[in-house]
């Protein structure tokens, strides 16, 4: 078969730092190359140079050579790269908020009038909306998704993005190779299996696929070659079927992984709290008439397809979206759901939207870590008498934060780089450094393990696990890694439509998680 | 700040002024102007715009744009001022007087200015642009019914109004311009002022470190975070625009020292633009705006224009540093609003 990309001597950095070093790398035609790494082994600056995101040219280019189809090419744009038959599915969305998810389907390939056509040419032709929602909903079908398309991108869940995402590069007529970048990860383990099937379909049909995943079966299963990348440099290459995923771990790692996994206990005590008949309003992940009760001390799981609701918990209780319903925290009922209150009550969310609401993107490592602590329960702060003109305790607060740094091992230059450049695990260590920073009581982590690398995701679980042991932290985790929820959860609700369907212990078989999740009694 | 000075980038428009500024310089050096004359005076051109210029940061960095608005803040000022003159409060003490009197009458204007601006967020330029506009006649009223007695404000014939252009020089002016002046060979250094011009940079510096100051930067910086961390994004918004208030009003008394001259009714409308391009040509992007980003704003901006007033009249015909000036400063505000819909879309 011949090679449709041809990469040779691939390098760059961002200003000193390398980021890919010497990267050689063929792609055939018609194959599902996977690439797997740990976070900033450099997977994501090598899509971005073949899709011709801006990010790359503004940073100095890159050296070395690439052939697209026996052409030398040099993509300086992202719509050179489309007009070449390059496609790409973001990790982090690239979608129009205000536009309906039809309209982002059918973005720059519109269905028109003909005759308005004819009168103003194609480029100020009327478009035809009704033809493109029909598109879009029989792409979206195919993807086995029942969607209104005229609801606005930005009233949709995450899970729903993505797929609005994959949906667009699918629906394109010329697309010759298709970069996905994590396509998985926001998806549950079934979504998942779908969509492997469609992406297996496509590449018979002749389409050339780069994927990028850190589910690591995934590749195992789908990929015709992998190629391992560790801190910017290609490590190895394997054919299909000729490699167990302990190689692959072990070569991305360096060094083999022991998984976090949390003594089974029996949790019985005091509720720390307790939800009747409780409602939140977010869009796509709605909850409604859920009952549930948490124990102290417990790590709980919520689980779901997606939007069924298992996201909008947290939310619901820092009030970003309207509530309804009784909660009962420490045997009080809770009046007020807002953050400030809240927070110092002892509640505290990871979102799992990081880069939207986790992170202030600009801000240092250490400003991150500190401040809701900071600012809700005056931490590392030196007063003069009026609270709200405390100045920061830098010397507590540095230490503070370099502690944290060493002990979750965040890779950094120092506490005062700046956020957005730290990779997404290490990003999402930092968030949990500042709930940790906060002593919350009752914790809400949202899909905490969601884009992040497998020797991070370990210290991430195990993190959970030490909070949970060490400061009696209630955790409950929302997630649709059912494998993590079961190596550290003490119970697992599964939720169906916003309600909480069933609650099931952690050694419960996949069969019954599988049927709860559907909504199955089973026998 | 060291940071800061570290990563600094300097960008298209200082490009352009820098070269404008140095031709300008080569131009005078030429013609034989005393250079050092020009210099002094650049040094309180600086000072006497330069607070309107600091007064837009802390609204910059709450997210609520360039202000647009600033004749709001400038009016209070004027009232201040002119409370001052019309007590017949003079020298130093008529000076700190007219800025106390101002601080009262901004906070409460700031306050009432706050409120409407977080009902429009996210339009708070278009917004503050129309609230100058509007104010401004109100205040033409203000001017002519108000009854103040010192007759050296008022119209000379019948006695009743504020006049256009009430001069200070029985009051305060230069007041803080001849403040312990240092004299360094021919050059005259007004460290008095510079002191005062100093104190507002400290200030503003310190609030950023305070608690509501970070607050407000991280309100700027990303609103959902800030809510989800428990912030009242409201009341720091308000906090923050009632600030820029408030040192909008000093700015106008220490304009108005140096100047000579209280200017009244549709004066303050000119003012806004060339604050906000001083900010910008800085490097500012008006969604952060850092201190030092106004500091060399200013100076660029302000020197340009004290060069090209006897210049052009020497070798040009006069009105064209009347265009050169409007269209820079207007220039300056669509290129940034160019950039700053670029980076948008980026994201």
């Amino acid at each position: 078969m011949k090679n449709i990309l041809e990469i040779k001597k691939l390098s760059k950095s961002y200003s000193g730092n390398p980021a890919l070093t010497n990267i050689n790398l063929a792609i055939k035609e018609g194959e599902i190359h996977g690439i797997v790494g740990a976070n900033g082994s450099g997977k994501s600056t090598l899509m971005n140079i073949l899709f011709g995101s801006p990010v790359i040219q503004e940073t100095g280019g890159y050296e070395g050579e690439i052939f697209f189809q026996g052409k030398k090419i040099n993509i300086k744009s992202c719509s050179e790269a489309i007009r070449m038959g390059i496609g790409m599915v973001h990790q982090e969305f690239a979608l129009i908020p205000d536009m309906t998810a039809g309209e982002n389907i059918k973005l720059g390939r519109e269905r028109t009038y003909k005759f308005t056509d004819r009168l103003f040419g194609r480029r100020y032709s009327f478009i035809n909306k009704k033809q493109d929602y029909e598109d879009a909903a029989k792409i979206l079908r195919k993807l086995n998704m029942n969607l209104d398309v005229s609801i606005k991108i930005m009233n949709l869940s995450t899970n729903i993005k993505q797929f609005i995402e994959l949906a667009r590069e699918i629906g394109r007529q010329d697309l010759k190779l298709l970069l996905l970048d994590e396509p998985t990860a926001v998806l549950n383990k079934k979504d998942g299996l779908e969509l492997i099937n469609i992406l297996q379909e496509m590449a018979r049909g002749g389409l050339s696929i780069i994927f990028i995943s850190h589910r690591l079966e995934e590749v195992q299963q789908i990929c015709d070659r992998v190629t391992v990348f560790r801190d910017g440099k290609l490590v190895s290459q394997y054919q299909k079927g000729k490699f167990s995923i302990n190689n692959l771990a072990g070569d991305m790692i360096g060094h083999l992984v022991s998984k976090a996994a949390a003594e089974k206990r029996e949790i019985k005590g005091r509720p720390i709290i307790s939800l009747k008949r409780f409602h939140v309003k977010m869009p796509g992940e709605e909850i409604k008439d859920m009952d549930l009760t948490v124990f102290k001390g417990e790590i709980l799981g919520l689980t779901s397809l997606s939007g069924h609701g298992k996201l909008a918990l947290g939310y619901g209780f820092m009030g970003l979206y309207p509530v309804e319903g009784e909660v009962f925290y420490e045997n009080q009922k809770l009046t007020k759901m807002e953050a400030k209150t809240n927070i110092i009550k002892g509640i505290y969310v990871l979102p799992d939207d990081r880069q939207g609401l986790g992170l202030l993107l600009e801000h240092t490592i250490e400003e991150n870590i500190i401040f809701p602590g900071n600012q809700i329960k005056n931490m590392f702060s030196r007063s003069f008498g009026l609270k709200i003109l405390d100045f920061i305790d830098r010397k507590k607060s540095l230490s503070h934060v370099q502690n944290l740094i060493h002990d979750f091992q965040i890779k950094c230059t120092s506490p005062k780089q700046k956020v957005k450049e730290l990779s997404g695990g290490n990003q999402q260590k930092v968030c949990i450094a500042r709930a940790l920073t906060l002593k919350p009581k009752l914790l809400f982590a949202t899909e905490p393990t969601r884009g992040v690398d497998i020797a991070a995701k370990e210290k991430i679980l195990n993190m959970l696990i030490e909070i949970n042991r060490t400061q009696n932290t209630t955790i409950i985790i929302a997630s649709s890694e059912l494998d993590e929820l079961k190596r550290i959860c003490d119970r697992i609700a599964v939720m169906v439509e916003g309600k909480v369907f069933k609650i099931l212990s952690p050694d419960s078989s996949d069969l019954e998680f599988g049927l709860a999740l559907s909504g199955e009694e089973g026998t | 700040m060291k940071n800061y000075l570290k990563n600094y980038k300097i960008q298209t428009p200082q490009i352009i002024i820098s070269f404008f500024l140095i031709a300008l310089i080569c131009l005078a050096f030429i013609l034989d102007m005393d250079l050092v004359v020009l210099l002094n005076e650049s040094l309180i051109k600086l000072v006497m715009n330069g607070i309107l210029v600091l007064s837009l940061i802390p609204m910059i960095n709450a997210g609520a744009g360039m202000n647009f608005g600033l004749p709001v803040g400038i009016i209070g000022g004027l009232i201040g001022l002119c409370l001052a003159v019309n007590f017949r409060i003079t020298g130093l003490f008529g000076f700190v007087m007219s800025l106390l009197f101002s601080l009262v009458i901004c906070l409460f204007l700031g306050w009432i200015y706050g409120l409407i601006l977080n009902k429009v967020k996210g339009r708070e330029e278009i917004a503050g642009t129309f609230i100058g506009f509007s104010f401004i006649p109100l205040m033409n009223y203000f001017w002519t019914l108000v009854p103040f007695q010192n007759r050296e404000m008022l119209y000379p014939i019948g006695g009743q109004g504020l006049r256009p252009k009430i001069s200070l020089e029985n009051y305060f002016s230069n007041v803080l311009d001849d403040m312990w002046l240092l004299q360094v060979g021919s050059l005259e250094i007004p460290v008095g002022l510079f002191a005062f011009y100093g104190l507002v940079c400290i200030f503003i510096y310190l609030f950023f470190q305070t608690k509501v100051g970070r607050a407000t930067i991280a309100v700027g910086e990303n609103e959902a975070f800030s809510k989800l961390s428990g912030l009242d994004i409201s009341r720091i918004r308000l906090i923050a625009i009632i600030i820029s208030t408030v040192i909008a009003g000093f700015g106008i008394c220490v304009y108005s020292q140096s100047y000579g001259f209280i200017q009244l009714y549709d004066e303050p409308l000119s003012m806004a633009f060339p604050a906000i391009s001083a900010v910008l040509i800085g490097g500012s992007t008006g969604k952060k705006a850092y201190i030092f980003e106004a500091v060399l704003g200013t100076y660029l901006l302000q020197t340009m224009y004290l060069l090209t007033i006897p210049i052009a009249n020497e070798i040009l015909i006069p009105e064209l540093t009347e265009i050169l000036r409007t269209f820079i400063t207007y220039g300056i505000i669509l290129y940034a609003l160019l950039i700053k819909d670029r980076r948008g879309n980026k994201q």
